[in-house]
């Protein structure tokens, strides 16, 4: 440790500390403009120079990598210094016109004006270096150097060519103190002056809320797993959670169960293809997903619901049943539209002055407690006309309303059409069954029904079973339901499962296929068809055989067996026979 | 070696290279056979002999007959004359400028006789391309007593007692340096001979090398035993074609003899060298800038917080010093500290820094009758160097001032003539000592004019790394011409005062702490130069030629010109009317001052005002 003494402030810090991280911690403000503390000094722009005293001796040392290693005397804004630093800012004036920084920097000082020539005017670079450093240091990408020499030094890639070794992580323009370099997303890889967006951060949340909610590294934009440079996060992480060596690479895990829950939920349905509601084509048309985010108080526009022009909608329509209960996309009933939306209403009520229009086929308000708070959302004042919305247009269009937006409806309830101007149109979207959900169900020998919904074992006695054993459902993805409900569900696959386990033997069907060896050929023609994977083939044997926790009588291979070796138990042919003489009889 | 009755010691530096002495060499070879005496007389071509303004030169050894200015043609007479018939040629033998007999005798000429040779001991006297040669005059010896008979702390103690300074410019004291790497922890450790020598007119460095490499060599190699080195550097710029063939022909000889390499003397130390070529950049002599230029990096200094003692080449401990520096120490070993420390100023004793020990090396160049390479002991007077050893100012012109130090150092006006040379009194003075340049101006030398000179150098060679020195030096150099293009304001002298401290105060290397020398010594000592500049838009010396007003004298250019219009032709802008016989006259709204007019007028007719 060494006692150093900082405009009169006397301070104990670690041996090598560099005055400008001892000044910091007295609160003492030194300018530095190529200093980044992730980032090893350079030392140009010599705007941190300051005064340092030892003994008798005085000399001028740069704040930002002078090491101290003994007491000394340090004065940062003596009269000396603000001359070194006036006029090095006049000198940076005259040089970079353009950048904001020096000129509030001539501002603090109270310059007004440089001595000197301008350049051009527009120019930014101060030629500090931090880009180059950060480019060769730090990214290790090397795309970006300095070149020419004195006063005619310029900044830029190899030979003013589109360097091949930039990955276009935007270190350059983030470390860059003047806002010279900017971001270009054109295939133009450099980067000089053009304004355009920034790169995605490499370390982010997931997503809101997540569990465990800790940021992650994204290894698309990590600069680290591109160059294996940078590891700035490494660096300024002090709990040293950031450990690339042990870092685990995307990998495949194989678990061996004896049941599978299938929760695999649904998707949002896409209201684009409906061109009369103008989504993705009309300002402030929204999907109930968009609104829900929007309302979220962590969202970007912290919970409060604006426009497009960040101000407050005067008025918002809720169009219902948007996919749903439509003959042209799905014919069933989404279920939970009709109460989210009244609950929309309700927040739009409490957060703002907006007139709520709720636009419905029927509602829908079959829960506990639910018919409750339709009532209330009555008493609040919310307009609800029975009429699905026909059409989203701009105001104008129509005619001069007061918002943006026109809902065209036939409100049944006074048999009249009915033309609604607002500021915000929110469509509820149908939840429909997921993409991929017919390939899942391939994999695991489940069915999909029409409307792409998994199907479940009987939609009375075994809600949550499937026809393959050990595979339940539970939410959305066996069909459209609210929270409880899904909550209830889950809870009784997993009930089933536990059933499962406890009782250490499997209950099943006495009707399952047989096969007969004798009479097997060994053609394995049975094998591919079994659509329960249940018949298997032995190979010391050279015959097929079926195993009877899997099989599920369904009879296909006893009908396509060439040999006639596979029987169904209690549907043998002489079985069916009888029954067939019994009914003729 | 074959003894031979007579020795040619012809001049073999670059200046007198550049004046055929290698021709001249070869006609002496051929006319020596011819006669027959190829026997009796042997051509040797040495390094710079130091008077190149009379070159090319020859000695005549034993001897010690000086010849200068020969030619090819003098060839035949001067051997028929001199080495066959025992005859020394009048012709040929230097006259002082205000002497009417020449002086045959080397040793008898004052630009000899009043120098002091260490570094260049051996200048003139050996073929600098056989090892054998330098041998015989004692290279290596040094050497060998380190090696057998001395520890490597009694080497780097001896140094320190000597008061050594580098003589590189800084003054750093070498035994310190030494000590200091000694101790530092690392290995390997790492030797650097800095033979990047740029200041324009400069050639002390590239004379000792072109002269006697293995002094070098020598000098290195003991620094290498007292600091534990066994890699060692010698960065020399490419523009230094003779030199760095010269060089490389001496770390060949000093292999194959085993002076370098493994088991030197049989005593186990083992050290070898290699060549590294710079680009010619300036600021590569700054000691960081070099090493990254080695590392194959761009030259460029670095901040000076980290010593490169214990981080330097490859980040690991390195030893720098100047040509001049190496090749002082194997002198200092053979003759002892107290020997050193019996030459030049101050007590060395106590403190390192309290004195200037030994010779230095000084390339006197400019308005002085004798230009060439000097080595005089330190605390000599400047009056003493311009005037003894360089015989004046030419033309019988008035001296004006004097730069030391290279194109960063300051000028000395007429009344510091007597100031005694060593690191202290010049940069008290407001100059420095510098690499060992010395510059000598006359009336005729506009001190804007000069400061913009070497301001544009260094301008030109700073790197752009740091603000200061990339913009400070700039916009200097932009007051500058601003002022001798007679568009100077009141206020640029403040400017510059205050752009000269900012530069100095806040660059990173040396290059821009010394830049504004030039500009601040001017302004100190010829400051009326700078005011009657900006006031009254004249150039007192007649250099800044948008200054001047150039009219012609009726009465000279009819009556000794006969208005001949020869300026009348020249004149690129027909700013000149006139006929034959009648009086010339140069309109000035025409007139671009370009001064063509004044230089081709044969009867002076023309004037400057």
């Amino acid at each position: 440790m060494v006692k150093v003494t900082i405009d009169g402030l006397e301070i104990e810090v670690e041996e090598e500390t560099t005055i400008l991280k001892a000044a910091r911690q007295l609160g003492i403000t030194i300018p530095a403009l190529c200093y980044n503390e992730l980032i090893e000094p350079y030392a140009v722009c010599r705007l941190c120079v300051v005064e340092l005293q030892r003994g008798q001796r005085t000399r001028l040392v740069t704040a930002c990598n002078y090491p101290l290693r003994e007491s000394v005397v340090i004065r940062t804004n003596s009269e000396r210094v603000q001359r070194l630093r006036r006029m090095n800012i006049e000198l940076l004036m005259a040089r970079a016109p353009g950048a904001k920084i020096i000129q509030d920097l001539a501002a603090e000082m109270g310059i007004e004006r440089t001595r000197f020539p301008l350049e051009d005017s527009d120019e930014k670079c101060i030629l500090c270096g931090l880009c180059v450093q950060a480019c060769s240091d730090v990214v290790q990408a090397y795309a970006l150097g300095f070149s020419e020499r004195g006063s005619k030094r310029v900044i830029g890639p190899p030979y003013d060519t589109t360097p091949e070794t930039c990955i276009l992580c935007g270190a350059c323009a983030y470390f860059c103190p003047t806002g010279h370099i900017k971001m270009t997303d054109t295939d133009g890889r450099i980067l000089h002056s053009e304004l355009t967006l920034g790169p995605n951060a490499a370390i982010t949340l997931p997503f809101r809320q997540a569990i465990p909610n800790v940021p992650r590294v994204n290894p698309d934009y990590c600069i680290h797993m591109k160059t294996g440079g940078c590891e700035l996060c490494v660096k300024v992480c002090q709990k040293e959670a950031i450990n690339f060596t042990e870092l685990a690479q995307d990998s495949f895990e194989e678990f061996e169960v004896g049941a599978v829950i299938m929760a695999t939920g649904f998707q949002d349905f896409d209201p684009t293809p409906m061109k009369l509601y103008g989504y993705g084509v009309l300002p402030n048309v929204l999907t109930s997903d968009e609104f829900e985010r929007m309302n979220n108080a962590a969202s970007p526009t912290g919970g409060r619901i604006v426009m497009e022009n960040g101000e407050e909608p005067r008025s918002i329509a809720i169009l219902h049943c948007i996919g749903s209960r439509d003959e042209h996309y799905h014919k069933y009933c989404s279920r939970v539209c009709c109460m989210y939306e009244l609950n929309f209403a309700h927040l739009v009520n409490v957060k703002t002055s907006a007139e709520v229009y709720q636009l419905y086929i029927d509602m829908r308000s079959f829960g506990k407690g639910y018919e409750e708070f339709y009532q209330r959302i009555l008493d609040e004042g919310v307009n609800v006309i029975r009429g699905k919305g026909a059409e989203v247009v701009p105001a104008y269009q129509k005619r001069r309303g007061e918002g943006g937006l026109l809902v065209c409806c036939e409100d049944t309830l006074i048999g009249k059409y009915r033309e609604i101007p607002v500021d915000m149109v929110v469509l509820c979207t149908a939840l429909e069954a997921r993409a991929d959900a017919a390939e899942i169900g391939r994999k695991f020998n489940i069915s999909t029904g029409a409307d792409g919904w998994f199907i479940e074992a009987h939609p009375k006695l075994a809600p949550v079973s499937t026809t393959t054993e050990g595979i339940f459902l539970a939410g959305v993805c066996q069909g459209a339901k609210d929270i409880p409900d899904s909550v209830a569900q889950g809870a009784a696959a997993a009930a089933q499962v536990m059933k499962m386990f406890c009782q250490g033997e499997l209950l099943m069907d006495g009707a399952y296929a047989e096969i007969v060896e004798d009479i097997c050929s060994g053609c394995r023609i049975c094998n591919g068809l079994c659509p329960y994977n249940a018949i298997t083939y032995d190979i010391e044997k050279k015959v097929s055989a079926v195993n009877p926790a899997m099989c599920k009588a369904c009879g296909t291979c006893v009908a396509a067996c060439p040999s006639g070796a596979i029987t169904g138990r209690h549907f043998t042919d002489e079985q069916i026979y009888a029954q067939i003489e019994g009914i003729l009889a | 070696m074959k003894p031979y009755r007579i020795n040619l010691m012809v001049c073999a530096g670059t200046g007198c290279v550049a004046n055929h002495s290698f021709e001249i060499k070869k006609a002496l070879e051929d006319e020596v056979k011819k006669r027959g005496l190829e026997n009796e007389v042997q051509v040797v071509a040495t390094g710079c002999n130091g008077f190149c303004a009379e070159g090319p030169l020859m000695v005549v050894q034993p001897e010690g007959i000086f010849y200068h200015q020969v030619t090819i043609k003098d060839i035949p007479h001067l051997v028929e004359e001199h080495f066959l018939k025992g005859r020394p040629v009048q012709k040929l033998m230097y006259v002082p400028p205000d002497a009417k007999a020449p002086i045959p005798k080397m040793s008898d000429i004052s630009f000899f006789n009043r120098q002091m040779l260490i570094a260049l001991r051996n200048r003139g006297l050996i073929d600098p391309e056989k090892i054998d040669e330098a041998i015989g005059r004692g290279a290596y010896s040094a050497l060998a007593k380190v090696l057998t008979a001395m520890t490597p702390p009694e080497v780097v103690s001896l140094i320190k007692a000597s008061g050594l300074r580098g003589r590189g410019g800084g003054g750093f004291p070498t035994g310190i340096k030494w000590e200091t790497c000694r101790k530092a922890h690392g290995e390997p450790k790492y030797i650097i001979c800095n033979a990047d020598e740029g200041d324009p007119g400069a050639f002390m460095d590239r004379s000792i090398i072109e002269g006697d490499p293995h002094s070098v060599l020598e000098g290195m190699l003991i620094g290498a035993y007292a600091i534990g080195s066994h890699h060692g550097y010698i960065y020399i710029r490419q523009e230094y074609p003779l030199a760095r063939e010269r060089l490389t022909i001496a770390v060949q000889q000093a292999r194959e003899y085993g002076l370098l390499g493994d088991n030197i003397f049989g005593t186990g130390f083992q050290f070898d060298i290699k060549v590294a070529r710079g680009a010619g950049a300036f600021v590569c002599g700054e000691s960081t800038a070099l090493m990254a230029s080695i590392e194959g990096r761009v030259g460029e200094p670095r901040a000076k917080y980290i010593h490169t003692v214990e981080h330097g080449l490859w980040n690991l401990p390195t030893c720098l010093n100047n040509v001049e520096t190496w090749a002082t120490v194997p002198e200092i070993i053979l003759k002892g500290a107290e020997w050193f420390t019996s030459i030049g100023t101050g007590d060395v004793s106590k403190n390192p820094w309290g004195g200037s020990k030994g010779t230095k090396v000084f390339s006197l160049t400019g308005k002085v009758k004798n230009t060439g390479l000097v080595e005089v002991p330190m605390g000599i007077t400047l009056r003493e160097i311009i005037y003894d050893i360089g015989g004046g100012i030419p033309k019988g012109k008035q001296f004006k001032s004097v730069q030391t130090g290279g194109p960063s150092g300051g000028f000395l006006p007429a009344s510091l003539l007597d100031l005694q040379v060593d690191y202290e009194q010049l940069t008290e003075a407001g100059s420095m000592m510098g690499s060992g340049g010395m510059v000598v101006m006359d009336e005729d030398n506009c001190m804007v004019d000069m400061a913009k000179y070497f301001l544009a150098f260094t301008q030109d060679e700073s790197c752009g790394k740091c603000t200061p020195c990339r913009e400070g030096t700039m916009r200097m150099l932009e007051t500058l011409e601003r002022i001798t293009q007679g568009k100077g304001r009141e206020e640029d002298i403040q400017l510059l005062e205050d752009l000269s401290q900012f530069v100095m105060d806040a660059s990173l290397c040396a290059l821009g702490g010394s830049a504004p020398n030039p500009v601040l010594t001017s302004l100190r000592y010829f400051r009326e130069e700078y005011i009657t500049h900006i006031r009254d838009k004249k150039c007192p010396a007649h250099v800044c030629r948008e200054l001047n007003v150039y009219t012609i004298d009726p009465g000279l250019c009819v009556t000794k010109g006969h208005g001949c219009g020869v300026c009348r032709r020249q004149c690129p802008e027909n700013a000149i009317t006139g006929e034959k016989n009648v009086a010339h006259v140069v309109s000035q709204e025409l007139c671009k001052k370009c001064g063509v007019c004044y230089d081709v007028c044969k009867f002076d007719a023309v004037k400057v005002a």
